[in-house]
């Protein structure tokens, strides 16, 4: 036999030996973004997703070793949608999780129609909650954390008159919708809505605009890599009147600039020095593993892979298949799961309730 | 006062895209060369600036030269490496056009992999603004960027009308046969065209660097502003991508004085939509007849 053949041999069975081995995983699948501007969050979500597949695989949970098949979304509807046929397709995924709220509401019909389960632990909008029987939240969602905020901004800070700064995005508009309600709830104005494409680099018009309208705060309502651009720009034009926002403004590009100090947002309530055994064993791994503290996402991401893998040891003990359909009837069966963050209770519509936390950026807790 | 304060910031951002433009139009008009990954010059240029001073935090000129030094070899390196061995092979215009993209492409996320996918900004107290006004705020680095814009396009006349290379490169635009005639050499002076119109983009993303900050995707913002401006200018017309960079910088702001926001980046392709449905050969373009 000669050279190239015994090469071809060998590589026809590591080919065999791969694929063999992948069968034997149960794989679940992720649409995170990978590249693009939103990169970061894909970063923080796989911090909590690689910790998750270490303890499920080495407490042994399920029959077979648990795998996780990523695909990058970019954070854009189009590119989800190729990300999740595919993971639904070729992988056959039972159960996939996702973020971003554009990305989730592209690619919930196709999850739905193909009976996989998608799990939220991102996107924040709050027609997340309404996407189907199939699509499930493992975080709040952002009419929760307006409805925190705004009583403290309006009400125990004085901060009446509000600006806000929206992406022209389904996030940026529901936070409009919640905002404009609760503000005048509390007996404060709205006094300017500045809406700005994703793709916006250049804030001085919006700063101008927001000096114009005289506001006593400001919310932000952006993501990614556009967040520090528009908090620096808006310092350097000249808007010099705190700023509020939600989970997704602390970003470690955002925490490490200078012109976002005390900046105040909302956040799911973590305790990381909760003595729990999950929350201790969580944070505990994750120090070990990073060198810093988890963000709240990655405890999100964490708790999808938990509870996917609690529904399918389920399923595997009553020695039924683990596909989309079975772990919906799963979970009907069991609502409540011990996770990263304390005890976890999901409603109806597949959504959890869980506390909201006042923060600030370089600061402390503020309620 | 709010026409006024977005006039000012208008002239900020022109004056930007007007460098970026010109550098653009250049290399079009003289080698006919699409080159798109002139947003990738620009981003090259705003990182190795942040990377000197920022982060070595070596001083103010060693950052600028290293930023000039970086734009020059990329762009003279994309002659030399990339368009000319395409084009020798017989390459269509569309095939230089994806070599270029692609290149941009590479360049990105490169970028991404070396330096982070999150946004970057140098810190200098020039881009703090101070109240002239009630109402109206400006930062010394707008004044810095207008002046930066007029100062290179003084010396990139003088360049062109003066000098023996500036005369070959107008006349290159004109006709390679022409130049041959006269015994020049066209791919020397596409290495000259390559290297000026680089070298233009190096003060518009050492100011964005400054103002506005960088991300590994810079680069298209930079590219989409310079094809318009190139378009609504003229092609080949380096007076016209200067006024159509001044022109959109100015459109995209002065919108929001009556627009909604969100509409303040669409207002630069209406702007170019405009022209290519009623005036096709641009500000200062020739125009074909058929």
């Amino acid at each position: 036999m000669n050279l190239p053949t015994i090469r071809a041999w060998a590589m026809a069975a590591a080919a065999l030996w791969a694929s063999a081995s992948l069968a034997q995983n149960i794989t679940i699948g992720a649409v995170f973004p990978m590249s693009g501007p939103n990169a970061d969050y894909g970063d923080i979500f796989m911090g909590g997703t690689s910790i998750a597949l270490d303890h499920v695989n080495a407490d042994k949970l399920l029959s077979q070793p648990l795998a996780i098949s990523y695909e990058d979304s970019q954070a854009t509807p189009q590119r989800g949608v190729v990300a999740i046929n595919k993971l639904i397709n070729v992988e056959k995924v039972p159960y996939a999780m996702t973020a971003f709220t554009g990305v989730s509401k592209a690619i919930a019909p196709v999850a739905d129609r193909a009976k996989v389960v998608l799990a939220n632990g991102g996107g924040i909008g709050p027609d997340l909650a309404a996407l189907g029987p199939y699509f499930w939240n493992v975080i709040p969602l952002v009419n929760e954390e307006v409805k925190a905020l705004v009583p403290y901004v309006v009400k125990d800070r004085g901060w009446k008159r509000v600006a806000l700064i929206y992406l022209d995005e389904p996030i940026g508009e529901e936070v409009l919708k919640e905002l404009r309600a609760g503000v005048e709830r509390q007996g404060g104005t709205l006094v300017t809505a500045l809406a700005i494409p994703a793709s916006a680099q250049q804030f001085s018009t919006i700063a101008a605009k927001v000096r114009e309208a005289n506001p006593d705060v400001v919310y932000l309502a952006s993501v990614g890599a556009q967040q520090p651009q528009l908090i620096k720009q808006l310092r350097d034009n000249g808007v010099n009147k705190p700023f509020v926002s939600y989970s997704a403004l602390a970003t470690p590009a955002v925490v490490a600039l200078p012109e976002a100090k005390g900046i105040i947002y909302t956040s799911q309530k973590m305790d990381w020095n909760a003595t729990d055994a999950a929350t201790a064993r969580f944070v505990g791994d994750f120090r070990k593993k990073y060198k810093k503290d988890p963000s709240p996402y990655a405890a999100n991401y964490y708790n999808a892979v938990l509870v996917f893998a609690r529904l399918a040891q389920r399923l595997e003990k009553q020695g039924k298949p683990i596909t989309g359909e079975n772990l919906r009837a799963a979970l009907a069966e069991g609502r409540s799961f011990d996770v990263v963050g304390g005890r976890m209770e999901f409603l109806a519509n597949g959504s959890v309730t869980m506390p909201i936390t006042i923060q600030e950026i370089g600061g402390k807790t503020l309620n | 006062m709010l026409a006024l304060q977005l006039l000012l910031n208008g002239l900020q951002a022109g004056a930007i895209y007007a460098l970026t433009a010109v550098g653009f139009s250049l290399i079009f008009g003289a080698t006919r060369i699409f080159h798109f990954a002139h947003g990738s010059t620009f981003a090259i240029a705003g990182y190795v600036f942040y990377w000197v001073f920022a982060v070595r935090q070596l001083p103010l000129a060693v950052a600028v030269g290293a930023s000039a030094l970086a734009a020059l070899a990329f762009g003279t390196a994309m002659d030399r490496f990339i368009y000319r061995p395409v084009q020798q092979h017989q390459g269509s215009f569309f095939t230089v056009f994806i070599a270029s993209f692609g290149v941009s492409i590479v360049v990105q996320a490169l970028i991404g992999m070396v330096m982070g996918r999150t946004f970057v900004t140098v810190s200098t107290p020039l881009s703090a603004s101070t109240m002239l006004a009630e109402g109206l705020y400006v930062a010394p680095m707008a004044g810095l960027a207008v002046v930066t814009a007029l100062v290179f396009f003084a010396c990139l006349g003088w360049v062109l009308v003066r000098t023996d290379i500036g005369v070959a490169l107008r006349a290159l635009s004109h006709s390679h046969a022409l130049v041959r005639a006269y015994g020049l050499d066209p791919q020397v002076l596409s290495r000259h065209a390559f290297a000026i119109g680089s070298l233009l983009a190096v003060p518009a993303a050492v100011i964005t660097a400054c103002t506005s900050g960088l991300n590994p995707s810079i680069g298209n913002h930079a590219m989409l502003i310079s094809l318009a401006a190139t378009i609504v200018g003229g092609v080949g017309s380096l007076k016209g991508a200067a006024c159509a960079g001044m022109i959109l910088g100015l459109a995209e702001n002065l919108s929001s004085w009556k627009l909604p926001t969100e509409w303040s980046e669409a207002v630069s392709f209406v702007v170019l939509f405009l022209f290519i449905i009623f005036r096709p050969s641009g500000l200062f373009g020739v125009e074909q007849k058929r």
